[in-house]
């Protein structure tokens, strides 16, 4: 097959996975303020998508990370081939959609890694990949950032209550979070912007460096940035309605102060690892955010269950979506054909996904409510209903 | 070889910002109350989530902190003093948050 037209090939593949990423994620930031009435579903949306867009140009650190360091790629490593890519991006993409479709919480992120690392094990061998870089930029921020994201917004929660709150049962005004709320989720999203997008530009600029077009540990190029960031707005914004309707339900029992202290500090944990480098998942911080901010207020408990259940698809979703990216990069390796079946393949899931999630719309409602991480994590603390003395003022 | 420096630089930048804005808008919003000026903010939408507001009950909220502001114990002044302390907070909140996003930005200072 034509170099050229599988770098085209790549590129098309990698703007489609940003555009399901986008698809999955706009609840890490919207979902907070929508679950508490800051902002109405469809601004929220909107505003999300135009912040996705905005902060795809404003640093590119974390796609560094993935074009420069991750897969040896060059002189003195290994080849790392187009088909290699296109093999990781069709796995990401596959396992994506499967858990979209089957309510699983998963990370575009992890998927996105984990597929690209099963191509290039089974493309190039179990040395082409740097697992020191692996670890250090990949695997411990994934562990490590829900965490610190959780004990951030604790802190917050904890800080937003005992400032705002009153003794003498007058208003404590702590409605006001709510206008706070509208800037912080779109700080969120500006944030996600930084990581998210940068993640597939890294992937297109990894491509154009292994066909030559550009050379070793070069910049992502202006083109590549602006066709990231919209393909992501775009995803961002019709994969809302979805997410808004799931929401109907989603996150129980938010407060504006404690939405507005997850946010805060789910922005902070995201821009300052994308100011490092580090390519974290943004849904996870947010989970990590809404549970932190979840155990901050009064009388709450952990539904472990819940909890162990998240867990688990954190942990599955690196090492599944590489055995599908390793499986399509194996079939790659029979040339030009292999190429071809994994391009029908990867069609016919993606069309045959969106068919059924169509067919299912309304019956699969329950299936679809695992989908939104955010909200699920929501479901992790259990808030002990406390009858308080003055019940009108716990209204806000 | 893991850079654990980073690691932490990244958890108490967090921790500090995300801290510092929270605190300085809960102060602002804290004394908006004590100068009687309570915000009342309506959901946009009333959302399952939302247990406890409903339309009435968010009317009733707004008379409610009207009442309580006619009965509050502060001089003139001193609601005036508070009421410029809270916007001095939200000030101050406004401008960590841009000073944020500033340092992100690596166009803006090199």
């Amino acid at each position: 097959m034509d170099l050229t037209l599988i770098v085209v090939l790549v590129i098309a593949l990698a703007l489609f996975f940003d555009f399901t990423n986008g698809f999955h994620d706009t609840a890490n930031a919207m979902a907070t303020p929508i679950a508490t009435g800051a902002m109405r579903p469809k601004i929220a949306v909107a505003l999300a998508a135009a912040l996705n867009l905005v902060g795809a140009f404003l640093s590119t650190e974390v796609a560094k990370t993935i074009s420069g360091g991750l897969i040896k790629e060059g002189s003195g490593g290994v080849q790392i081939t187009p088909t290699m890519i296109l093999a990781g991006l069709i796995g990401a993409i596959i396992w994506n959609l499967v858990t979209w479709l089957f309510g699983l919480p998963s990370s575009s992120s992890h998927a996105l890694f984990g597929g690209l690392i099963g191509a290039a094990i089974v493309g190039a061998g179990v040395s082409s990949v740097d697992y020191i870089v692996l670890l250090d930029k990949v695997i411990l921020p994934a562990l490590l950032s829900p965490v610190i994201a959780g004990l951030v917004a604790f802190c917050a929660t904890r800080l937003a209550y005992a400032i705002t709150r009153r003794y003498d049962n007058l208003p404590d005004g702590r409605a006001g979070f709510r206008y706070a709320q509208i800037f912080s989720s779109s700080l969120v999203a500006l944030a996600h912007g930084t990581n998210d997008a940068q993640k597939t530009m890294g992937v297109i600029t990894l491509v154009l460096i292994s066909a030559g077009v550009l050379g070793p540990n070069a910049n992502p190029p202006v083109l590549v940035i602006t066709a990231c960031a919209l393909a992501i707005a775009i995803g961002t914004y019709t994969g809302g309605w979805r997410i808004i309707r799931t929401l109907g339900k989603g996150l129980t029992d938010v407060k504006p102060a404690q939405g507005f202290a997850a946010e805060t500090a789910t922005a902070a944990t995201i821009l300052a690892s994308s100011h490092l480098g580090f390519a974290l998942s943004t849904t996870q911080v947010a989970s990590g955010s809404v549970i932190g901010s979840g155990l901050g207020r009064r009388g709450s408990s952990v539904r472990w269950g819940t909890a162990g259940r998240i867990g688990l698809g954190w942990l599955m979703t690196l090492p599944a979506s590489a055995i599908v990216g390793a499986i399509t990069a194996f079939i790659a390796l029979l040339g030009t054909v292999g190429v071809v079946i994994d391009l029908i393949i990867a069609v016919g899931v993606i069309v045959a996904i969106f068919a059924i999630s169509k067919h299912n719309n309304v019956d699969a409602r329950n299936a679809l409510e695992g989908v939104n991480e955010v909200a699920e994590s929501g479901r992790v603390v259990k808030i002990r209903k406390v009858k308080p003395k003055n019940a009108k003022r716990r209204a806000a | 070889m893991i850079d654990w420096i980073a690691f932490v630089a990244v958890a108490v930048a967090a921790l500090a910002s995300a801290c510092v804005v929270v605190s300085l808008y809960a102060l602002g919003l804290r004394m908006l109350s004590t100068a009687g000026k309570a915000p009342h903010v309506t959901p946009a939408e009333f959302t399952d989530a939302i247990t406890i507001v409903t339309p009435t009950e968010a009317a009733a909220e707004a008379k409610r902190i009207k009442k309580a502001a006619a009965r509050s114990p502060l001089t003139p002044l001193q609601k005036r003093l508070a009421l410029v302390v809270a916007y001095t907070c939200f000030v101050l909140c406004a401008l960590v948050v841009l000073f944020g996003i500033y340092l992100i930005i690596p166009a803006l200072h090199g």
